[in-house]
């Protein structure tokens, strides 16, 4: 049977789960929204994912990066644990190695990669507000009543330009009202809107940093046409987005975890399709050992604690034998 | 008399000065949510985070019964200048009877500096003022020593914990040093604390050194940056700071004539980046980078409290000092909104890029 790579990406919004082979080709990719229910969603994508390509390939190797990449790692027992960073900018590499700035605009963060030679040479990520993230196009998708899906073609659609403060999301929804109040149609206020968020990603992420095309877009956010043409615009500049771009994570998660079992010979610690069914008890308590309460994460397998993470000391991390 | 004072990483010397010469020492507790918590309720919102720590500190402080605050002055066009001053209003606003007595450096005003070592002295003789300065110096000097070696080994034990265990141990042993047999007695103890530790032995291409630079306070205090020499550690890395206290007192109490300044140096080297002295610790922030990027050091975490000016201007030379010296910075603002797990996220990235650049390869799995 040949062999198979797993890559879950378990993010804010969305859960992405994907098997490459071992040339690193998609052999199957699902994107679930995430709803709240991290646990949930990766269970739903590793079944249908099971579907796809149980019985015609043998999982040698699992990755997860994206925040809740640490409890799911533990739950499906995976070889690599990464970082949202690495793992799109590993993806990235592979599938469009001319590329040497990346934007990643995901559900809650935004990210910008530089690269150069195929190595990451710098990066920074959003640090004070959301602005521009995906949750905050999806919100405002809502409040307009328009599907996520169109908001992008409702952009392109724009005949005139209205400028929209950018800065901060409370702001910019304001704005955006009385903008409305203005007589601006909604695919103008959706155009206006688009490009505000690039000037402040653009101003936020790179500030100071040398900017060099080719430029790659990826992440949820990369789907939205509105976005896209407003980068081109700012840069004067061509932005690929690659075929995978909503799943770019998961597939550098899957590709480290390839690189890993290959370099270290190691087998692969993956639990197996059945994970899915396995009883996982995740819950949290304050620690009263000291004045810093920290909030520990408990995490249990039918019954027994498989991990504890979460405070300072260490106490609770330590005490916790691997299993 | 009752004398506190900020908690700045380990608070050993301080607390031994203030013993030394007959006075009570209050030792705020290493600072918690609590402290913070105090510490922003009673601070200016726009106020840096040191300010707002330090404040915690010190109501702490004054809980246990402290009736002096003794601290250090500021930099330059630095807020933090003002602080004593802040400090000492919004305390007293508060109801607390307290007085601050502040030491600017003694290279730039002697008087004040005299003055309030005058009344540190009290009673004592002056020859046995200079005795406890010569000893308490040379207690800097040797827990700076062993705290180095101790963020070399913490990067390679075993049994995780185990290098911040000896540190405890080490401030303790060293707590109780009254004369220079004492000293001797302590240095060996620690010495063989330290040699103990059990470590895994890496290949030295596989070695990886950071250099912490930024805004002292946050550099040194781990309570404020989510204990940054810890986390470094357990990822694996080797880490040395920007600022000891033994340098400190070299460059900020020992008169010009008698020290030749490791911090004279820093600055000479930062002066390419910035050439005038604009407050804080930005001009040695540049100089440091310089200098642990000529000792080979793989990467730079740079710390600064969310909004400091002039951690701000070195922020904005960084792309160009990074371009020039091909080593990779990352900055991280701290304040009391930090989120642990995305900055977390950021130092394993910095990580992976800075083991990928060493390896030249295109992809590295730890």
């Amino acid at each position: 049977m040949d062999k198979v790579y797993l890559g879950i990406d378990v993010g804010s919004v969305s859960t992405n789960v994907v098997a490459i082979d071992e040339n690193n080709r998609v052999l199957s990719k699902q994107y679930i929204r995430t709803n709240g229910q991290p646990l949930e969603s990766v269970k739903t994508g590793i079944k249908k994912l099971k579907n796809d390509i149980d019985g015609k390939y043998k999982v040698a190797g699992v990755g997860t990066t994206g925040s809740g990449r640490q409890l799911v790692g533990i739950m499906i027992g995976a070889d690599v644990i990464k970082n949202e960073i690495t793992a799109h900018a590993t993806a990235t590499i592979n599938y469009v190695p001319s590329a040497n700035t990346i934007f990643e605009i995901g559900g809650q963060d935004s990210k910008i990669i530089f690269l150069d030679k195929g190595l990451i040479t710098d990066f920074a990520m959003n640090t004070v507000c959301a602005a521009g993230t995906g949750s905050f196009l999806d919100h405002q998708a809502e409040r307009l009543g328009i599907p996520i899906q169109q908001f992008g073609d409702y952009a392109l659609r724009a005949q005139r330009k209205v400028r929209i403060a950018g800065r901060c999301t409370v702001f910019a929804e304001s704005d955006m009202i009385s903008k409305q109040q203005f007589g601006f149609s909604k695919e103008e206020i959706i155009n206006g809107l688009c490009e505000a968020l690039v000037r402040n990603y653009i101003n936020n992420l790179g500030r100071g940093k040398k900017i060099r095309p080719p430029y790659v877009f990826q992440g949820g956010v990369a789907a939205n046409a509105g976005i896209r043409a407003a980068f081109e615009k700012e840069l004067g500049e061509q932005v690929t987005v690659p075929e995978y771009f909503d799943v770019m994570g998961a597939l550098g998660s899957a590709i480290l975890s390839k690189e890993y079992v290959e370099h270290t010979g190691h087998t692969t610690k993956f639990r197996g399709f059945e994970a899915a069914d396995i009883e996982f008890t995740p819950s949290s308590f304050e620690c009263s050992g000291c004045s810093n309460l920290c909030e520990v994460i408990k995490v249990e397998i039918n019954g027994e604690t498989a991990a504890m993470w979460g405070d300072k000391c260490a106490k609770w991390t330590n005490s916790v034998k691997s299993i | 008399m009752k004398v506190t004072f900020p908690h700045m990483g380990s608070t050993l010397v301080y607390r031994k000065l203030v013993e030394m010469l007959g006075h009570e020492a209050i030792t705020p507790p290493k600072p918690s949510q609590r402290t913070i918590d105090l510490g922003v309720k009673y601070s200016p919102e726009f106020a840096c985070f040191p300010m707002k720590v330090i404040m915690g500190s010190y109501v702490e402080a004054l809980e246990k019964g402290a009736e002096v605050i003794l601290t250090s002055g500021g930099h330059g066009p630095c807020r933090a200048g003002f602080y004593g001053e802040m400090h000492k209003r919004i305390l007293n606003n508060l109801g607390y009877e307290v007085d601050v007595w502040v030491f600017d450096s003694i290279k730039r005003d002697y008087k004040n500096f005299m003055n309030i070592v005058k009344k540190l002295k009290g009673d004592n003789s002056w020859l046995r003022l200079w005795t406890i300065l010569k000893l308490l110096y040379q207690v800097t000097k040797d827990v700076d020593g062993f705290e180095m070696q101790l963020q070399t080994k913490r990067a390679y034990e075993t049994k995780k914990g185990d290098c911040t265990r000896a540190w405890d141990k080490i401030q303790h042993i060293y707590n109780s040093v009254q004369d220079e047999k004492g000293l001797k007695e302590a240095r060996q103890q620690c010495q063989n604390l330290i040699d103990e530790i059990p470590v895994m032995i890496i290949p030295e291409d596989q070695k990886i050194r950071i250099g912490i630079v930024g805004e002292i306070y946050v550099v040194m205090e781990s309570a404020a940056n989510m204990k940054m020499e810890e986390t470094l550690g357990s990822l694996g890395c080797e880490v040395r700071r920007s600022h000891y206290i033994s340098e400190w007192i070299e460059h900020n109490m020992i008169p010009k004539a008698f020290s030749k300044s490791h911090e004279e140096e820093i600055l000479k080297k930062g002066e390419k980046y910035i050439e005038i002295k604009i407050g804080g610790h930005a001009k040695e922030t540049m100089g440091n980078i310089v200098d642990f990027h000529e000792q080979g050091f793989d990467g730079i975490i740079h710390l600064m409290p969310f909004g400091c000016l002039p951690e701000l201007v070195s922020q904005s030379i960084m792309p160009k000092l990074m371009d020039d010296l091909d080593i990779p910075v990352l900055t991280i603002a701290l304040d009391e909104q930090t989120g642990t797990s995305n900055n977390l996220t950021r130092i394993e990235a910095f990580l992976d890029l800075i083991r990928n650049k060493k390896r030249n390869r295109l992809s590295k799995v730890s």
